[in-house]
């Protein structure tokens, strides 16, 4: 029965991952849909990054965009000045992010920083950046830096399309996703799980609470540093604006909405909340500014006040009544799905 | 059955403010022991665990376990050289399965290999097999204090310390609790410590019995020596426990 499952199980993803593959197939003339699609995927890949730190190991993380700039002056800048290739750009912007991270999680880890009050200090380090960037002359400076601009290169990782962004983002997508799914299941997993739960309990299990959190913020910072470098080049500028608190909100918003820790949570979020959110814009923009946010946080109250555990469990709820319901009609002498050992 | 020390503990003060919630108190447990800490209410009884456990950093004294002193050492690192606890307020991981909870335990001496079977182990000799798969948040009080019973033996202490872990069960769970911590001396040879109030539990399994008032230690003997001892008497245990 397990292996039918798995079977199951395999064929939906293959089918889903063939689904997403041919979009741009299907939406590629159209320019404004394939802005929409890979902007859905940024966000799915910047909330995916999240679920390590914020929905596995409870940290309410607020600094996306601090990475995410990091990454995009990194790559922006190698770029502009020694004319490195993005594509090894994103690599070392990613890893300037993780260096970060490490530089701000020792010390806010070391003292207990925890709860609200890491919120608020990393929602501070987004603003000290954008500021720090906006007066650094030599690389940021107030105004928008262009990147050279190329009809189709794959070195300088410039296109007129969106398509090939397209791409890139949901391989990094299905790289944040894999990487949350080893963690999920390996002794990181647990320990974030647990430590996200309850700390004092978790530490009495001999559970490292400094260095389990440290490590997921790396592993965190450097996914978003990555796409930073992906995010500079989509854009074709860097700006002191990407340092965004908007953009590090919405992350956290969308990985706490989808379901925390749950792997697929924030995609699902991601994908159902930002093109609604779009279309809303689109559709209501014109008739009064602002409507369509009010709109938008009108739904994100909904589902806090009556699916607190994030809308990814509609999704596991009804993926495990179909199973079963297979199995009831399938195989009489089988025993239920959980039980272990099967 | 040696009479090693495992863990002794020198003039240990934590104060909160002016309060003085432990005061200068020094006892030792011995290897194979099963001893019990009883005293009033804020007598001081789960401060001392967690300023052994190092959940709080003493103010002044010693903690040595094992030989090595431990004293302000971060709680996942006593808990590495083998020493685990219990909460009197059941700390549960609420989003986690039975199983899972207990693997967190197990991960302190296991790696990804050996892992599963120590979980099994521990599930089986807990109790746990029906509900290894529920969630840790649907459990009633009785199955979420084994499972966190569950999760500390996990880690293979050597000294388990256990914070009111009879607290609010029934005679027969209270019986289950007292031959599964019998167990745990006589066939895992872990030494155990408990805070208790529930006077048929403290009575019936520990060896010697430490009494705590007001932060210090009032008197310290067997069972039937505590029994009688007039400060206890005064201080906790009442009249009717003379009789």
């Amino acid at each position: 029965m397990r292996s039918k499952q798995r079977t199951i199980k395999t064929s939906l993803l293959l089918a889903g991952l063939a689904i997403v593959l041919l979009v741009p197939l299907l939406l590629g003339r159209n320019q404004y849909h394939m802005v929409l699609v890979t902007t859905v995927l940024l966000y799915g890949v910047l909330a995916t990054a999240w679920n390590i730190i914020g929905g596995m190991g409870g940290q309410l993380d607020l600094a996306a965009g601090a990475y995410l700039g990091l990454g995009a002056y990194t790559a922006g800048t190698l770029l502009l000045r020694w004319n490195v290739s993005p594509w090894l750009g994103m690599i070392v912007g990613g890893l300037v992010a993780t260096g970060f991270a490490m530089l701000v999680g020792l010390p806010l880890f070391r003292f207990g920083v925890k709860e609200v009050w890491y919120a608020l200090s990393s929602s501070a380090l987004v603003e000290v950046l954008r500021v720090l960037f906006q007066m650094w002359e030599e690389v940021g400076g107030p105004t928008e830096r262009y990147l050279p601009y190329h009809v189709s290169s794959w070195y300088h990782l410039r296109f007129a399309s969106y398509v090939p962004f397209y791409y890139i983002l949901l391989a990094m997508l299905l790289i944040a996703l894999f990487l949350n799914v080893r963690i999920s299941r390996s002794k990181l997993g647990y320990y974030l799980f647990a430590l996200g739960e309850n700390e004092d309990a978790a530490e009495v299990l001999g559970v490292d609470a400094r260095a389990c959190k440290l490590r997921a913020l790396m592993i965190y910072a450097f996914l978003v540093g990555a796409a930073g470098g992906v995010y500079a080049c989509l854009y074709g500028f860097i700006h002191p604006n990407f340092f965004s608190s908007a953009m590090s909100t919405e992350t956290a918003i969308l990985g706490i909405v989808g379901g925390m820790g749950i792997t697929y949570g924030p995609l699902v979020a991601a994908v159902l909340l930002v093109s609604f959110r779009e279309f809303l814009r689109a559709s209501l923009g014109g008739q009064l500014e602002g409507l369509y946010l009010a709109v938008y946080a009108v739904i994100l109250i909904l589902i806090a006040l009556f699916r607190p555990q994030g809308i990814a469990t509609f999704i596991r709820d009804a993926y495990g009544k179909a199973m079963s319901r297979l199995q009831v009609t399938g195989e009489k002498d089988v025993v239920s799905a959980d039980s272990p050992g099967l | 059955m040696s009479s090693q020390p495992i863990l002794q503990v020198y003039d240990l003060t934590k104060r909160f403010g002016n309060l003085v919630a432990v005061n200068n108190v020094s006892f030792h447990i011995n290897e194979g022991e099963i001893v019990g800490l009883i005293g009033p209410n804020g007598a001081g009884k789960t401060t001392l665990f967690n300023a052994i456990t190092g959940l709080y950093t003493p103010d002044s004294g010693r903690v040595v376990f094992k030989g090595v002193d431990t004293t302000g050492l971060l709680p996942h690192k006593a808990c590495q050289l083998g020493m685990s606890r219990t909460f009197q307020v059941a700390q549960s991981f609420t989003s986690m399965t039975v199983e899972d909870a207990v693997r967190v335990g197990a991960y302190n001496r296991c790696d990804e290999k050996t892992v599963a079977a120590k979980v099994d182990e521990v599930v089986a000799f807990c109790d746990l097999e029906d509900i290894r798969g529920q969630q840790c948040g649907d459990l009633g009080l009785a199955p979420l204090r084994r499972v966190e019973l569950a999760r500390a033996l996990a880690t293979d202490p050597d000294l388990l310390l256990l914070d009111e872990a009879g607290a609010g069960l029934t005679p027969t769970e209270l019986a289950g609790l007292m031959d599964m911590l019998q167990r745990l001396k006589e066939d895992r040879n872990v030494t155990l410590c408990v805070v208790e109030h529930v006077m048929k539990m403290v009575m019936g399994i520990c060896g010697r019995i430490i009494v705590l008032d007001y932060g210090e230690v009032i008197a310290e003997g067997s069972p039937d020596e505590i029994c009688t001892n007039e400060r206890v008497i005064e201080a906790y245990l009442g009249e009717r426990a003379v009789r």
